[in-house]
């Protein structure tokens, strides 16, 4: 799982039918001092996530699957968590 | 998802018999500083490393398009597939304000 900020939306109107209905924010990893680690990511977000805010990212297909309801669906990253606080050592 | 350029297409002379007649496209990932605003892609290809991406969706060269990769590509197929990369979305608008820090 990742800690990432959300910093913009993907509007896409042919997509896999199983994303219908979702969101899908573009998130960029950060690390605990909230600087960019990484390609940005487009997760889907059922939570309603907004625009600075920080989330949890997780990779597991199995788990985005069954929220998205299709077994067949290609469906991987998606936001679990709004992060409310985090606390990290000092780190670069 | 990642969000790409696709810059070109694959054809496949021999091909496993499940993937005959399946499109293949060339995609160029995005960096960070792709995903600008708008529509339009800066020209030239960016530093990641392109890749071949399996498309059902009728991705076409010049497009933006958002692609999963891992085992998670080979879920739509009834039979196992060794696919590691699929068009999941063609893109019709991106939103991005990257924040200063």
């Amino acid at each position: 799982m990742l800690l990432a900020r959300v910093e913009g939306n993907v509007v896409a109107t042919r997509k896999h039918p199983s994303f219908q209905g979702w969101r899908l924010l573009i998130c960029q990893p950060i690390n605990t001092a909230g600087r960019p680690q990484g390609t940005p990511l487009a997760a889907l977000d059922g939570l309603g996530a907004a625009m600075r805010q920080r989330v949890i990212l997780s990779s597991d297909g199995a788990a985005a699957r069954k929220a998205v309801g299709d077994q067949k669906s290609p469906a991987r990253w998606m936001i679990i968590g709004i992060v409310d606080e985090s606390q990290a050592e000092d780190s670069a | 998802m990642r969000l790409g350029a696709v810059i070109g297409r694959v054809t496949l002379g021999k091909t496993l018999p499940g993937l005959a007649g399946a499109r293949w496209l060339m995609v160029s990932p995005f960096a960070r500083e792709h995903y600008q605003r708008g529509r339009q892609t800066p020209s030239g290809l960016s530093q990641e490393p392109s890749l071949v991406v399996y498309d059902d969706l009728g991705g076409g060269v010049g497009e933006t398009i958002g692609f999963i990769e891992g085992r998670e590509a080979s879920s739509p197929f009834d039979q196992p597939t060794p696919i590691d990369a699929i068009n999941a979305a063609l893109v019709d608008e991106i939103t991005f304000h990257p924040s200063s820090i």
